[in-house]
């Protein structure tokens, strides 16, 4: 760690700018995409209009919650692969709460209340039965999916209109919002767990933790009580973001994300996140959570099948790794 | 860095090539989308293929009608289904023609899309919400009550009868069943109703293992049997082809498959309830284009149920239905 501190002070300005044009990688490849696609739609005004722009907002908030949580969890070394099962589990206790007479907020809060507990079971998972978390969480993909068809009785949990229906409106109930208002709990919960990240004891211990565990359990940190932090926290994010799929569909689906859990480690790593650990930052991955929303969008307006957006996404991945290393190993050498 | 922008830049016009299609408009164009639930299923392609006709039959030297043919990413999945309907809803196509998901779930994006300017008329399935234009499907309750007349004519009025339920909660397979059951009641009085409140599931598995039990129990006494969709029709034929009791029991069952038309020429199924997606997809697509142009519109709009049976299977009309045109209409 000191080291590292030491070698940053010492930059020279080239390096500085090389540091910040790869941490603006991303962000080039979304203006990029939004470029292409306004070009190959013919009419740039409509791509860029505020209406479209809300649609595309809108539909992002639920991977981009997905993805702080993800972030987390890659920057320390490890994967969640539950997540698309949390938010089908998520949404549908908030609904069945809703339906069971609770106040709006109090079922609000026991839906992400239950996506920390989920998050809690994988770290305990991890940290007590020493199981690594690919496989921890990819039991907890079925567990917590079972669990939601279970207790849904295999069915969709219609709830009553209430604001929580307005939390992912394409168009605003008041239009000094401009967004839908999850658009901006998204863009602040961002915010605050990219400040976290950098400017915390805490942050810096994740990135310790997934730079080298060996190391970061040497040098003091508790480093299985940190994991519990770590995939709670995760797990309350995805709780969050069941909560906006409910809003999003008006009911508890228990069928609903399943592969969710691709799209958002999808929109971690196009946006820089390291598989391997102690790579990668929130402003990344919700720019790679935003690259996949403007390419969906932008396909379905040039008018392409669905096969070829699979397919562009998948190469897309390849190709922004790829990238990434190709930079990194640059960066290394110069 | 010079490589990539180059690489970027490749790409660029690789993309614009491919993309040549919005040349051209000096006529009127009407743009509809067309969303099913899914895109692999037979039924889909019908649909498909009838949105076509519709639309090469509206264009004209003035006016130009062009279908865009969109599923869900993930077939069968609600959310990917809202996404496509807001996607078409900021594109600002002229309207929507939807096979909702689910009847709650996909009323919010419709309403947005209303709201927008973009209106929809929901087919296949309900939508429970008044922000549309129409509801183009088939009518499930005279399907049920076709097949009802069918066995009641097979029985001659009189026998013992077992209705096999689909699965609990789903609205389409319901009013099949009521239908059945009214239809039954009020005009074969003396047809007796043995098993009623048996539920198949949801696959052809369960449905199989549901008809064993009802057989066991009751196959001495059985005469006629309605199963109210493919899969419960499905399990039922080989439970009684495995008991060795078809042909030997009247049957009738509900959509088509190559299997239902086999038994049929084997005088083990007497009958089969179809539905016409094709002009389902058609009618959709007409039904859009009649309201755009200030036309007013049947709120509810039949699509058609017939009978199929050995005597007219092999018409003009009925293979028709069961091979509808779609490599004229699919490319």
């Amino acid at each position: 760690m000191v080291a590292e501190t030491k070698s940053n002070w010492t930059l020279s300005g080239a390096h500085t700018a090389r540091l910040w044009l790869n941490r603006l990688a991303p962000l080039l490849g979304l203006l990029l995409v939004i470029a292409i696609f306004a070009i190959l739609i013919g009419s740039p005004e409509r791509y860029l209009s505020l209406k479209n722009l809300r649609t595309v907002l809108s539909q992002t908030v639920i991977v981009a919650i997905g993805a702080i949580g993800m972030t987390i969890v890659i920057i320390s070394g490890g994967i969640d692969l539950s997540v698309g099962s949390a938010i089908a589990l998520t949404g549908v206790i908030s609904a069945l709460a809703i339906n069971a007479g609770w106040p709006v907020t109090e079922a609000l809060a026991a839906g992400i209340l239950v996506g920390g507990i989920v998050g809690l079971a994988n770290g305990l998972a991890i940290t007590r039965l020493k199981v690594v978390p690919f496989i921890a969480t990819l039991g907890m993909l079925g567990v917590a999916r079972g669990i939601a068809k279970g207790i849904a009785g295999s069915q969709t949990v219609n709830i009553p209109d209430t604001w929580a229906n307005d939390l992912l409106l394409t168009v605003p109930k008041h239009d000094w919002m401009l967004v839908a208002p999850g658009v901006w709990i998204a863009a602040a919960l961002a915010l605050l767990a990219a400040v976290i990240l950098r400017r915390t004891v805490f942050g810096r211990r994740v990135f310790a933790l997934g730079s080298n565990e060996a190391a970061a359990r040497a040098c003091g940190i508790a480093t299985d009580r940190l994991k519990l932090y770590i995939y709670s926290l995760a797990g309350l994010l995805f709780g969050l973001a069941g909560v906006m799929q409910m809003s999003r569909l008006r009911q508890g689906d228990p069928t609903v994300a399943a592969g969710l859990e691709l799209d958002i480690i999808a929109a971690v790593v196009i946006g820089g996140g390291s598989l391997s650990g102690g790579e990668g930052t929130i402003l990344g991955s919700m720019i790679g959570a935003l690259i996949m929303a403007f390419l969906r969008n932008g396909c379905q307006q040039v008018g392409w099948p669905n096969y070829i957006q699979e397919i562009i996404i998948g190469a897309l991945i390849v190709i922004a790794v790829a990238l990434d290393r190709w930079r990194s190993s640059r960066t290394a050498v110069g | 860095m010079r490589k990539i922008i180059s690489l970027l830049v490749l790409s660029v016009a690789i993309a614009g090539v491919s993309c040549n299609r919005s040349a051209s408009r000096n006529t009127k164009k009407l743009t509809i989308a067309v969303i099913p639930k899914g895109t692999s299923h037979e039924f889909w392609k019908s649909i498909h293929a009838g949105s076509i006709k519709a639309a090469r039959e509206l264009s004209s030297a003035a006016m130009e009608v062009d279908v865009i043919w969109k599923g869900p990413l993930r077939e069968d999945d609600r959310e990917q289904q809202i996404q496509v309907v807001e996607g078409f809803t900021a594109q600002n196509v002229n309207g929507i023609v939807l096979a909702p998901l689910d009847d709650r779930a996909l009323a919010r994006p419709v309403e947005e899309a209303k709201t927008a300017g973009v209106p929809t008329v929901i087919i296949d399935s309900a939508l429970q919400s008044n922000a549309i234009v129409s509801f183009v499907a088939t009518d499930n309750r005279k399907g049920g009550m076709l097949a009802a007349d069918r066995l009641g004519q097979l029985l001659e009025g009189k026998g013992k009868v077992i209705l096999l339920r689909y699965a609990e909660g789903s609205a389409s397979t319901q009013e099949r069943e009521d239908g059945f059951l009214q239809e039954m009641k009020q005009k074969y009085p003396d047809v007796q109703l043995i098993s009623t409140d048996q539920y198949a599931g949801a696959t052809r598995d369960t449905a199989k293992r549901a008809s064993e039990n009802l057989l066991n129990r009751f196959g001495e006494d059985v005469q006629g049997i309605f199963c109210p969709n493919e899969s419960t029709t499905a399990g039922m034929l080989s439970a009684l082809q495995d008991s060795g009791k078809a042909g030997k029991v009247m049957f009738v069952g509900f959509d088509s498959s190559q299997m239902f038309i086999d038994a049929m020429r084997a005088k083990q199924l007497h009958g089969i309830v179809v539905q016409n997606p094709f002009n389902m997809g058609y009618l959709g697509v007409r039904t859009m284009f009649d309201s755009l142009q200030g036309k007013p519109v049947e709120k509810r709009i039949d699509t058609g149920v017939t009978m199929i049976t050995l005597d007219n299977l092999d018409g003009a009309e009925m293979q028709a239905l069961l091979h509808p045109p779609l490599d004229q209409y699919l490319k």
